[in-house]
């Protein structure tokens, strides 16, 4: 049972870590809350399952074509409906749910309601710690580590990195060193994206696809990011961990209350908000920044 | 004796209310939704009526909290699952009459806005906002948890309405969101009102000014937790049903929309975004499959040319503040009705 | 902005009102349910053919005239939002003025629909919820409730006592051809309220039945991943499944289950398993499980069957779920109740409705009445009225496999439908248990 807990934690909280590192990214920066991340997510899953299911072609190339689309089509109607309205925080906040529903409705005119699915980019299953661990699973946590690694070193090490993180800490200061803060919001909303893509892209084969699938992951993401601290990248990661691994020590533990796995899960995080109200890693007194 | 109240309410209206074409407005609102049955017995249209008038005020009790402490709430279905499940409960094993149960359901909604509200105290932001949306996810799971007392998905059904006809329940539930929102309303106007707008400005003046913010701040979510659990009890008691649809996220998520939609900081403003928005829902109805999509680009365009909400964007083009004394006038107005001062 | 919504508004009365004038000579029946997803298209498939099939001879003889069938589509929203149900509902009955409803399918929504359609006095067929406190409240309140009937399915205690069966009956085909002792069997059920009496029920049959519970799991019933479960099924040395599950779990229960090849028989309620896009949806897992169904390509009750089936086929490109039995109660419970009662007046055809037995494509409809014996408008369950159907997915095909060779008790007949085939036992099943 330990090695179970394992990996499901591993697997969970990897899903959650890429959707919550994304979440951070734009929140740091551009200061957005964007409850439609994961209906970009959802579209990304989409895409896939047209390219896969209707055109036949390989899913790889299917998730390419999904986190193209989904980086254009995310950038287009952030600078349609939500750079303008930046500075009204409350705004944004429900412009950004009823981006969440105008997607959710297209998605759900396009492909009806009914529950579809997209096949595993490695087929098949393997035995790890006397657990049957699908490829898939496996891809997904080694996903994880390329992709925030990378992430990591472009931030750190080059100078688009160097501007976004400048303006993650202070707007106002770094527009006064010369970087255009709105075009970093919109690199940052575009890579943000990229990444909402790349997680649907890696999760999809793993859950349903249905118009609705944004809502779980949703609430679980902002539970980690709230736990993490907002705005910290390191902190969403840690928390995304800690949240998915709360789960699968509940989903084991007491089998007849699997599906309250959500519950536990965000009460870890409120009983930890108590001691510590700004998140694991976050910073007190934001209105200094 | 009558002659002089007559007298003086007329001078009130011209005086006060015939001057501002927002007041008139409030007015005509009041006059209308009274005198709607008298013209047509429409069974839909008292339906959605009376369905506007339980959002309107859970709208309003949404605004109280987080339009005017700022504290931003994204868990409201709590309250009114709260409420509605709890006025179930009663009616069903208590065997207590709606006018009963709705108003002890409320009070157990207050209990628990007195139970979020203290973890929340020392949340700010957006990290209040993301917690408090976790309650009623918390708060369904135990639903499902234990469904010989709440009946799991199917909720509790077969309670019964507050009265049997159609014209009585509409102004039961009229009469009580003009009652409730003007008692809201009246509250923000009042003392406690003022320490509320504080609040949300700064709160750490408002701390150093020696008012204890934490009494205040546990009071809105109280008197929020009340009317939203009241608007629940209402709910449940016309639908007949009380189910895990009143704790869902998308109902939290609706009312944020309609708030900000309507204008926060005013409790007007929510209250006719509801009566704008729920039957403009209903009409989309005749094309099924573009409805909600139409509803989310209606919200999305209005929100790009009127940030502040819609009414306070109508009222700013109706009316404009004496620069000198700060007294609202018509726009039409070359000089201010109170002081004279120019209004340019 | 009030002005532009009272001008609407206006038109939208202005359009009832013409419409329900224009439609002075037809018979308006309203149907709702959820129509973005399966279940409503379900509705409106059957419905639509029906009123087709009705219209294309002429219409409905009430008394002296013929009246055509003017059907009126509701969509009631029902999963996403229950307001938006009884706001269809109200509709549908105050200002379209519909004479007869049929549809439905979220318990919690129809329990709430019921009341607004006797609250205008309507004949109502429920055409998918299962839940007996439907037709129990016919009985308690027959002077209120009397209006509503149960087209399909038949209620739930019925669907444990079918489930049950063909648990009974591929566990003995396990035994037999396996040659195992003792059969142990893996109890998942998703969590939710319809299957916690059923829980308990097969944790007390089971065992009568000569078989073992292995454990009992719940996932959610939006879980996505039930590896979990099913390491833990696999641990437990189970060779059945017993699997309840109504919601979207079927799916990747079925996947999973048979992409780490789970040496259990999976068999039981398996709601997205009837429908034909389960193949696609398990990416083609999810073969060898076993559901209880009511219509399968191929099986026949009697001879409406075939008909209705082929003709369904020919309009849709699939076949149907039970909820289109809305044409079974436009077709063979309302219209010749109409024709035989001479006019559209509920009471009376109410009357009538109760006590008629008739054929229906899946076998034949009669409504019960409680041990006390007052009126439930519940349907008959058992050999010879409805039974329904077991069916298992075959590579890619649903096909019947219940009931196979079946004597209700001791006395009854034994029954074989029409296209039912014998049971398969997956390979990796028979790999895994078979005794050298």
């Amino acid at each position: 049972m330990f090695a179970d807990i394992l990996i499901t934690g591993l697997v969970n909280g990897s899903t959650y870590a890429l959707l919550a590192v994304g979440f951070s990214l734009i929140f740091g920066v551009a200061r957005i809350v964007n409850i439609a991340h994961t209906a970009f997510y959802m579209v990304a899953s989409y895409c896939i399952y047209t390219a896969t299911y209707k055109f036949g072609l390989h899913p790889v190339v299917g998730m390419l074509i999904g986190v193209v689309v989904v980086t254009v089509f995310g950038v287009v109607t952030y600078r349609i409906f939500i750079a303008p309205v930046r500075e009204h925080e409350a705004v944004v906040l429900i412009a950004t749910i009823a981006l969440a529903m105008a997607l959710q409705e297209g998605m759900l005119l396009m492909f009806t309601g009914d529950y579809l699915s997209v096949p595993h980019l490695i087929p098949g299953f393997t035995i790890l710690l006397g657990v049957k661990v699908f490829y898939q699973h496996v891809l997904t946590f080694a996903a994880v580590v390329v992709i925030l690694g990378g992430l990591h070193v472009f931030l750190s090490h080059t100078r688009l990195g160097l501007a976004i993180r400048a303006t993650a800490q202070d707007r106002e200061v770094a527009n006064l060193m010369g970087m255009n803060e709105g075009r970093i919001a919109t690199i940052t909303v575009g890579l943000s994206l990229a990444l909402a893509a790349f997680t649907g892209a890696v999760i999809a084969p793993l859950s349903i696809v249905e118009p609705f699938m944004w809502l779980h992951p949703l609430i679980m993401m902002m539970a980690a990011v709230v736990l993490g601290g907002l705005g910290s990248m390191k902190g969403s990661f840690y928390a995304a961990y800690i949240l998915g691994f709360a789960e699968a020590i509940i989903v084991f533990t007491v089998p007849m209350g699997a599906f309250l796995k959500g519950s536990v899960a965000l009460s870890v995080m409120i009983l930890v908000l108590l001691v510590r109200p700004e998140g694991l890693f976050g910073i007190a007194f934001e209105e200094e920044r | 004796m009558v002659r002089y109240w007559l007298r003086k309410l007329l001078v009130i209206f011209q005086k006060e209310i015939l001057v501002l074409p927002s007041r008139m407005a409030v007015l005509v609102f009041f006059l209308l939704l009274l005198g709607l049955p008298l013209v047509s017995d429409d069974p839909y249209l008292l339906r959605i009526l009376i369905l506007t008038s339980i959002f309107a005020i859970f709208a309003a009790s949404w605004d109280l909290l987080s339009g005017f402490t700022g504290q931003v709430n994204f868990g409201h279905a709590l309250f009114f699952g709260v409420g509605a499940y709890a006025s179930a409960i009663l009616h069903k094993s208590a065997h207590l009459p709606p006018g009963a149960s709705i108003p002890i359901g409320a009070i157990a909604a207050v209990l628990a806005g007195l139970i979020i509200g203290i973890p929340c105290l020392r949340l700010k932001g957006t990290y209040l906002a993301l917690t408090t949306l976790a309650f009623p996810i918390i708060l369904m799971g135990v639903v499902f948890a234990f469904p010989s007392i709440t009946g799991g998905e199917l909720g509790i059904s077969g309670l019964q309405r507050l009265a049997r006809s159609n014209q009585a329940n509409y102004y039961i539930h009229v009469i009580a969101m003009l009652v409730l929102c003007t008692s809201m309303w009246k509250i923000t106007d009042s003392k406690m009102g003022i320490i509320f707008h504080a609040i949300r400005e700064d709160e750490l003046a408002v701390k150093a000014a020696g008012i204890n913010t934490t009494r205040y701040k546990l009071t809105a979510f109280c008197l929020s937790g009340l009317f939203a659990g009241i608007a629940g009890g209402l709910y449940a008691h016309y639908m007949r049903i009380a189910g895990p649809s009143c704790l869902e996220v998308g109902l939290s998520f609706q009312v944020v929309i309609w708030c900000i939609f309507g204008g926060v900081v005013t409790i007007w403003g929510p209250v006719g975004a509801v009566f704008f928005l729920f039957p403009l829902l209903e009409l989309f109805r005749f094309w099924p499959e573009y409805r909600m999509l139409m509803f989310a680009l209606v919200i999305l365009i209005f929100l790009l040319y009127m940030p502040e909400g819609i009414f306070p964007w109508i009222r700013d083009k109706l009316e404009n503040d004496c620069p000198r004394c700060k007294v609202r006038n018509h726009a039409a107005r070359k000089t201010c009705r109170v002081c004279a001062a120019p209004m340019h | 902005m009030k002005k532009a919504f009272f001008m609407a508004m206006a038109c939208c009365a202005l359009i009832g009102w013409s419409g329900s004038v224009w439609g002075a000579d037809t018979i308006k029946i309203g149907v709702i349910g959820p129509m973005q997803f399966v279940q409503g298209k379900g509705h409106w498939n059957g419905a639509t053919m029906a009123a087709d099939e009705i219209n294309a001879k002429g219409g409905v003889a009430v008394g002296g005239k013929k009246m055509k069938i003017e059907l009126v589509k509701a969509d009631s929203n029902e999963f996403i939002n229950v307001t938006d149900a009884t706001n269809a509902m109200e509709l549908l009955c105050t200002r379209d003025k519909v004479d007869f409803i049929v549809g439905g399918f979220r318990t919690e929504a129809v329990l709430a629909m019921q009341d607004i359609a006797m609250d205008s006095k309507k004949i109502f067929i429920g055409c998918g919820a299962a839940h007996p406190e439907l037709c129990t409240r016919v009985a308690e309140n027959y002077d209120r409730y009397k209006y509503f009937f149960r087209g399909t399915p038949f209620n739930s205690n019925f669907l444990v006592k079918t489930c049950f069966i063909q648990m009974a009956y591929v566990g003995g085909v396990l035994k037999q051809q396996l040659g195992l002792e003792k059969i142990k069997v893996a109890i998942v059920a998703e969590k939710a309220v319809w299957v916690d009496p059923m829980i308990a029920a097969a944790e007390g049959f089971i065992p009568k039945m000569g078989m073992e519970v292995a454990g009992v799991w719940r996932p959610s019933p939006v879980a996505t991943d039930v590896t979990a479960e099913l390491s833990a099924i696999q641990s437990s040395g189970a060779q059945m499944v017993l699997a309840l599950f109504s919601s979207s779990v079927g799916i990747p229960f079925a996947r999973q289950a048979g992409e780490l090849k789970i040496p259990a028989a999976i068999v039981g309620i398996n709601v997205e398993a009837q429908k034909s896009g389960f193949w696609q949806a398990t990416q083609q897992m999810g073969n060898y499980v076993t559901t209880i169904n009511t219509y399968c390509e191929g099986v026949e009750y009697n001879d409406l069957t075939k008909p209705f089936m082929d003709e369904y086929i020919k309009r849709y490109n699939e076949p149907p779920t039970y909820t289109a039995d809305t044409y079974t109660a436009i077709i063979y419970a309302l219209v010749p109740a109409i024709e035989k009662v001479g006019s559209l007046d509920p009471d009376k055809l109410v009357a009538f409705m109760e006590t008629d037995e008739h054929l229906v494509p899946s076998g034949k409809a009669a409504y019960m009445k409680d041990d006390k014996g007052r009126h439930l408008h519940d349907l008959v369950w058992g050999p010879g009225y409805l039974t329904a159907l077991g069916v298992q997915w075959v590579d890619g095909k649903q096909v019947g496999i219940w009931p196979y060779k079946w004597k209700a008790s001791e006395t009854a007949p034994e029954i074989t439908y029409k296209g039912i085939v014998p049971y398969t036992i997956a390979p990796w099943v028979i790999e895994a248990h078979k005794k050298k």
